[in-house]
């Protein structure tokens, strides 16, 4: 088995090549039911349905980004109501603030709660997934370069529970991965 | 594909009118006594059966202008989802060759629901202003112009379609993309103006540059509950068995969802740009519908057509569930109506909502007329696009 990165240093993982996005989506569905945890794919395009290839979970982004636009929400309403109506309560062209001129307040509100369910989308989205980083113990590997053009890959982590690196190989092998690597860190 | 081998079968493609059997003749008969009703309703109080036929005319034609408007997304979008329920909408589209013919009892109320046709030259600066555009001439020229399109659109795009189930020529897919693109430009010009002719005229001094796209929302949505609750129909009569899955419903479900909003959206900016501008040529719109017991009725329908929906259809809980749709379908179509209410009959009753025995005799006979000609449609053609080169892969439709 060959070995990449400064080998004195801990194992990342154990990384196999796959020729064909259906041999990847099959490779994960076995990875999933032999129970790995700490594993992922990697593959030039997205693949249809391989989340479910791969037993993931509905991401918890969606309920981050309702508090997320709750706080927009909220923000937008003391804002206009705290200062219009209870600090300096303002008369705009004859109309003070009651409930028939909310809809003066919508607008704001409304761009606030979407505002702020924006950002929380992308910046939640960008730190569930470990973003932004500068490097990654992967690229160690010379030939997962080739994931930008037309190879596939997986990679699973030597932090998983049942990780050993000669069971893991093993198992790659026998799910038909080539080139399998241990993968070290810097 | 089978193909005649299992005619009226549930589970096969053709329409077995024996799941309508003795409704049939009922519908025709409360057609029938509807308009007799309604006959006699006009007779005696003209005014009140024009604007209650406007409201029902309004009411069933955004529906099936609804049917043609998602038939031309399809196409124009290449859309693979829709393909297992396009001939439901192409049946509701066509249904409006019917519209054409039901239009003709407002030709002869005109100058009571459109009081600008009793004006003449010189009268009112206002409308001289608007001069050529609101004239009988152009405007009858624009009325036959928007059915000949409408009716031409639907039927050419189903007839195509049709004639794929027979061969599975991709030609007819490309040539109805071809038609689809003529007629997007033409849909949404024909549509806004229909809408300013028919209702923003109730009142030609009143203007919103909202207006055909508020009617656009109401369309949009109002069309896509007429679909939800056509297919769960069928299926619960057997047919559409794993052809329509819960995926497609809950894609129907997102749709209403969306279009919910939407309505909310365009039904918001065109109140609010009116109410702070606060410029009494706009304002007498609102003014009219938000006092008296009208505002009751568009309280209830910033209510029941967002609020309600919104929350109900927001949580991913019931979009796969066709029972659920089915009420929410009817629900957000009995708002349409109120909405569409709301819009006509104000102009009648300045002094506040009286209900009309008309305005559900009216609903009532064209309701009926559509439903019993849409039936017929039904059994006309397979219920689905046999051959379409999509068709499988919509089938297998995965959110």
């Amino acid at each position: 088995m060959n070995a990449v990165g400064n080998t004195q240093a801990k194992i990342y993982g154990i990384g196999a090549e796959f020729q064909s996005a259906r041999d990847l989506y099959h490779a994960a569905e076995k990875i999933r039911d032999a129970g790995f945890q700490k594993w992922d794919v990697f593959s030039p395009f997205p693949i249809h349905g391989m989340d479910e290839a791969m037993g993931m979970k509905k991401s918890i982004l969606g309920k981050i980004v309702f508090f997320g636009g709750l706080t927009g929400f909220l923000t937008a309403v003391s804002l206009e109501f705290g200062t219009s109506s209870f600090l300096y309560p303002l008369i705009v062209a004859g109309k003070p603030t009651n409930l028939y001129t909310v809809p003066a307040f919508f607008p704001v509100m409304f761009e606030l709660t979407i505002l702020l369910s924006a950002f929380t989308a992308v910046f939640g989205m960008l730190i569930l997934n470990g973003l932004p980083r500068l490097n990654h113990q992967l690229f160690n590997w010379d030939r997962f370069k080739l994931v930008t053009e037309d190879k596939f890959f997986v990679a699973i982590e030597a932090h998983d529970a049942k990780f050993s690196s000669r069971s893991v190989s093993d198992f790659l092998e026998s799910i038909g991965g080539t080139n399998i690597t241990t993968i070290h860190g810097d | 594909m089978s193909s005649g081998h299992e005619p009226s079968q549930p589970g096969s493609h053709t329409f077995d009118y024996k799941h309508v059997g003795g409704r049939f003749i009922g519908l025709v008969a409360l057609a029938i006594v509807a308009y007799a009703a309604v006959g006699f309703g006009a007779i005696n109080d003209t005014k009140q059966f024009a604007f209650s036929y406007l409201f029902a005319f309004t009411f069933f034609f955004t529906i099936c202008m609804g049917g043609l408007f998602w038939t031309l997304v399809h196409h124009a979008v290449d859309a693979e989802w829709s393909v297992v329920v396009r001939r439901q909408l192409e049946n509701m589209a066509s249904l409006l060759v019917v519209m054409a013919i039901l239009f003709i009892p407002l030709i002869f109320v005109a100058p009571k629901l459109w009081y600008w046709m009793t004006k003449l030259p010189g009268q009112d600066i206002l409308l001289d202003e608007k001069w050529p555009y609101l004239t009988e001439e152009f405007f009858w020229i624009r009325a036959a112009f928007y059915f000949l399109f409408f009716g031409i659109a639907a039927l050419w795009l189903r007839s195509n379609s049709i004639k794929q189930d027979v061969t599975g020529d991709a030609r007819y897919t490309l040539l109805n993309r071809k038609i689809t693109f003529a007629s997007l430009p033409l849909f949404a010009v024909s549509l806004t103006f229909a809408a300013i002719d028919w209702l923003m005229g109730l009142d030609y001094h009143w203007f919103s540059t909202m207006w055909g796209v508020y009617i656009f929302a109401g369309t949009a949505l109002s069309s896509l509950c007429v679909l939800v609750l056509i297919i769960t129909a069928l299926r619960n009569a057997g047919y559409f068995q794993n052809i329509i899955t819960l995926e497609h419903y809950h894609i129907l479900g997102k749709l209403m969802l969306a279009f919910t909003i939407f309505w909310a959206y365009i039904g918001f900016s065109q109140y609010m740009l009116i109410w702070y501008a606060n410029i009494p040529e706009e304002t007498v719109y609102f003014l009219r519908r938000n006092t008296e017991n009208w505002q009751i009725l568009s309280t209830a329908l910033v209510v029941g057509h967002f609020f309600v929906p919104f929350l109900l259809l927001l949580p991913n809980l019931g979009k796969k569930k066709p029972a659920f749709l089915c009420g929410m379908a009817f629900w957000i179509l009995s708002m349409h109506m109120l909405d569409i209410y709301v819009i006509v009959l104000p102009v009648l009753h300045k002094a506040g909502a009286s209900l009309s025995w008309l305005d559900v005799a009216c609903i009532a006979a064209i309701g009926c007329t559509l439903a019993a000609i849409f039936l017929k449609r039904l059994g006309d053609a397979p219920l689905w696009p046999l051959k379409d080169p999509r068709l499988k892969k919509s089938i297998a439709l995965k959110n």
